[in-house]
């Protein structure tokens, strides 16, 4: 019994050991903060010192990219250090942030993109920047995705496009001497290179391509830019939009085996590095692919192109605003925060971050410096407006209606289903998720 | 009294784990089951009752109803061929031979890093163009054109399965080797005193013998095949179309993708009772198998 009782003691005894120590770690934790707080308050350094703030910030770009930044950043404001956290987007950043945001303990700066940005401001997560004087910057078409009602929740100081990237030489042995200014010249390039046995065109399928959002465009969009609004407030269907895009799609690629169903499996690194190689004429990419493939073949003469419509003098390229940075709502470090974002509508700023990530500055004032392969997306897509991106013009549900249209198109291209059923289903899809 | 102290001691020392065990997987059990009567969407707390609603959409979910066939297929098609391959295995692993070591290790290895690495890795073997790794060795040796091995529906669930074979065996192996090595070596010596050869004692010894092996191993390939997710997301990311969409790919998909919390609740749920019935019936029937074996 004696011993018995011994062992419960012990037992007990290391158990509130355990608890204990969980204890008096918070306490230390919070007295270690409060003491940081009182030193600085005190002024042991001296009153003219801001105090140190660590601003938390969970990025999509890793830390490589955003380091020019956040260095000259931390250079202008030494006082501020940065507890970085990077998640690679889209849906590990979205779940990530999401957790942290539910559970209270979200970063002080994070990044709203297309396709959490109907939650996170209708949540009231981000903080209104509508009236912060940094905001002059900002052009009007990057402020659409990061807005509602008139006031705009992030910074957003970038755009991209992206079309089908060309290889010259190829293009000039299958005596294609200029450039498709319709649909069908396009499909008769693709088949000229095809006779001269060279692989035409790949895509990997795996979203919805580059190649059905601009051709949305060129065909849509050109004629009515209000579509996505209209469909979105119940006026236009799927249908009337997109059954002509995706039968003109598999009509021309699918039936004449432009695009084979095998192509689904591939990797973004593969279409890219087979490209470089010579191996393939074409592929759907963006600004992130030019150093790559410069990298891998510096020989190779290519350019980007934009895909053109059913009509001539209608070519898109898809594309959209970068992801906004905005600040939590519920942030103890608004001011750094909000001096961080003005740091980046900086001219330093902007040519760091365009350093760093290699994105292309759309902002006021600022001339990006873009890749020669990549003019013509910046002069007639970006700057001309002509880029679509389905997810950011969609109004609400886009990761279902996203993963419903790939779905519906890689069934169309292993021959399961018609484009007619392909955007009954997306009609569908949007009904069941607005009578959830 | 002193049996019942004695018992609140071990009781006392399952309290920790009780702990971790109820926050990390008993609540949250419970709450899922909570919220898959609501519609909650992930981010705004306020969120509505719904009743049965979401259980009622999980059976006219195209989506879902597709999964669940390519997962009983995959779970299966990986339990039957593990099977068959990790007892010859294990007895071959069992031999006395130079390598045996290493041999062990090698096959062991497979089962170390994460599924989703291995996949990315056979993602550029199975890469359906000319230059797919594979595809070039069947063209160069046989002369074969490139087979669409992960765009294919039948071929891309076949390569799944034949990934996450590959990927387990040697798992699997060691445990049936642990099970052979405590057969008593008496057993074959009488047998093969009494003129067995070594099919017959691979046949009414060996086997009947590894029966408890053969309920564990069958056990964490059915409940580990259900749960899969990293092999064919990495390799196919579930397409083409949904042809190879597992069960927790679209709650992920549902709940956190589209911010569904409470349909992906509901299919959780369900998927948890299809779990539990698979798992209980085939214990019950392979222990009973392992008493008539006996």
């Amino acid at each position: 019994m004696k011993k018995t009782s011994l062992l419960l003691l012990i037992t007990v005894l290391c158990l509130s050991v355990v608890l204990a120590a969980c204890g008096s770690n918070n306490k230390t934790s919070n007295t270690g903060n409060t003491s940081n707080e009182g030193s600085s308050n005190n002024a042991t350094k001296g009153e003219n010192e801001p105090k140190p703030v660590k601003l938390s910030i969970l990025a999509w770009n890793n830390e490589k990219e955003m380091k020019p930044v956040i260095d000259g950043f931390k250079a202008k404001y030494p006082h501020i250090t940065f507890d970085f956290q990077f998640v690679p987007p889209v849906t590990d950043y979205i779940a990530k942030l999401q957790t942290m945001l539910l559970s209270d303990t979200a970063p002080d700066i994070f990044m709203i993109a297309a396709e959490n940005r109907n939650e996170i401001m209708d949540g009231g997560y981000a903080l209104d920047l509508t009236d912060e004087p940094f905001m002059s910057v900002m052009l009007d078409s990057n402020k659409s995705m990061v807005s509602k009602d008139g006031r705009t929740y992030a910074f957003s100081q970038s755009g991209w496009a992206g079309g089908l990237f060309y290889n010259k030489e190829l293009f000039k042995e299958a005596g294609i001497t200029q450039l498709p200014q319709t649909w069908d010249e396009f499909i008769e390039a693709c088949l000229k290179l095809k006779e001269i046995g060279v692989i035409p065109l790949y895509d990997k399928m795996t979203d919805i391509t580059i190649i059905h959002s601009a051709l949305f465009g060129s065909n849509v969009l050109s004629k009515d830019p209000t579509f996505d609004e209209k469909l979105f407030k119940g006026e236009a269907t799927f249908a009337e939009g997109w059954t002509e895009v995706l039968t003109m799609w598999k009509e021309g690629l699918i039936d004449n085996e432009i695009l084979t169903p095998d192509m689904i499996g591939m990797t973004s690194d593969q279409l890219m590095n087979e490209f470089a190689l010579g191996k393939v004429a074409m592929f759907p990419g963006g600004p992130w692919n030019i150093g790559p493939v410069e990298e891998m073949n510096p020989d190779l003469e290519f350019e980007i192109m934009s895909i053109p419509g059913k009509e001539p003098g209608n070519n898109y390229y898809n594309g959209a605003p970068g992801v906004g940075f905005a600040v939590n709502n519920k942030t103890k470090n608004k001011d750094e925060a909000l001096l961080f974002l003005e740091y980046m509508s900086t001219q330093e700023g902007l040519k760091q971050f365009e350093q760093g990530t290699g994105g292309i500055i759309t902002a006021h004032g600022y001339e990006s410096e873009v890749h020669p392969a990549y003019e013509p997306a910046y002069r007639d897509g970006l700057m001309a407006s002509k880029i679509y991106l389905p997810m950011v013009s969609w109004n609400r549900h886009q990761e279902a209606l996203r993963v419903q249209f790939l779905v519906s198109f890689q069934d169309i291209a292993v021959g399961k289903i018609t484009p007619e059923q392909a955007t009954a289903s997306l009609d569908n899809k949007l009904k069941e998720m607005d009578n959830k | 009294m002193v049996k019942y102290v004695r018992q609140l001691q071990f009781l006392l020392f399952l309290l920790p784990i009780l702990a971790i065990y109820s926050l990390f997987t008993i609540y949250p059990l419970i709450k899922s089951f909570f919220l898959s009567f609501t519609n909650f969407d992930g981010y705004t707390k306020a969120y509505d009752f719904v009743g049965l609603k979401n259980y009622v959409r999980i059976f006219v979910d195209d989506a879902i109803t597709s999964a669940i066939s390519y997962t009983l297929f995959f779970t299966f098609g990986k339990a039957i061929l593990v099977t068959v391959l990790a007892i010859p295995l294990a007895m071959i692993l069992d031999q006395k031979f130079l390598t045996r070591n290493i041999h062990r290790a090698i096959f062991f290895f497979p089962s170390i890093p994460s599924g989703l690495l291995l996949a990315y890795i056979w993602g550029f073997i199975l890469a359906p163009i000319s230059s797919g790794v594979l595809n070039t060795v069947l063209r160069e040796l046989f002369n074969i054109g490139p087979q669409p091995w992960l765009a294919d529906p039948l071929l891309a669930k076949l390569s799944t399965i034949v990934v996450a074979t590959w990927a387990i065996t040697g798992w699997h192996a060691v445990l049936y080797l642990a099970f052979l090595q405590s057969i008593p070596k008496d057993y074959y010596e009488a047998a093969s005193i009494d003129g067995a050869n070594r099919l017959q004692q691979i046949r009414f010894i060996t086997i009947p013998l590894l029966a408890p092996a053969m309920t564990v191993s069958v056990m964490l390939l059915l409940t580990g095949g259900l749960k899969v997710f990293e092999i064919p997301f990495a390799l196919t990311k579930g397409g083409p179309g949904y042809e190879t969409y597992s069960i927790t790919q679209v709650i992920v998909q549902r709940g956190l993708s589209e911010t569904q919390y409470g349909l992906a609740s509901a299919m959780s749920i369900v998927f948890f009772l299809i779990v539990l019935a698979i798992a209980v019936f085939q214990v019950t029937v392979m222990q009973r198998r392992e008493q008539g074996l006996q």
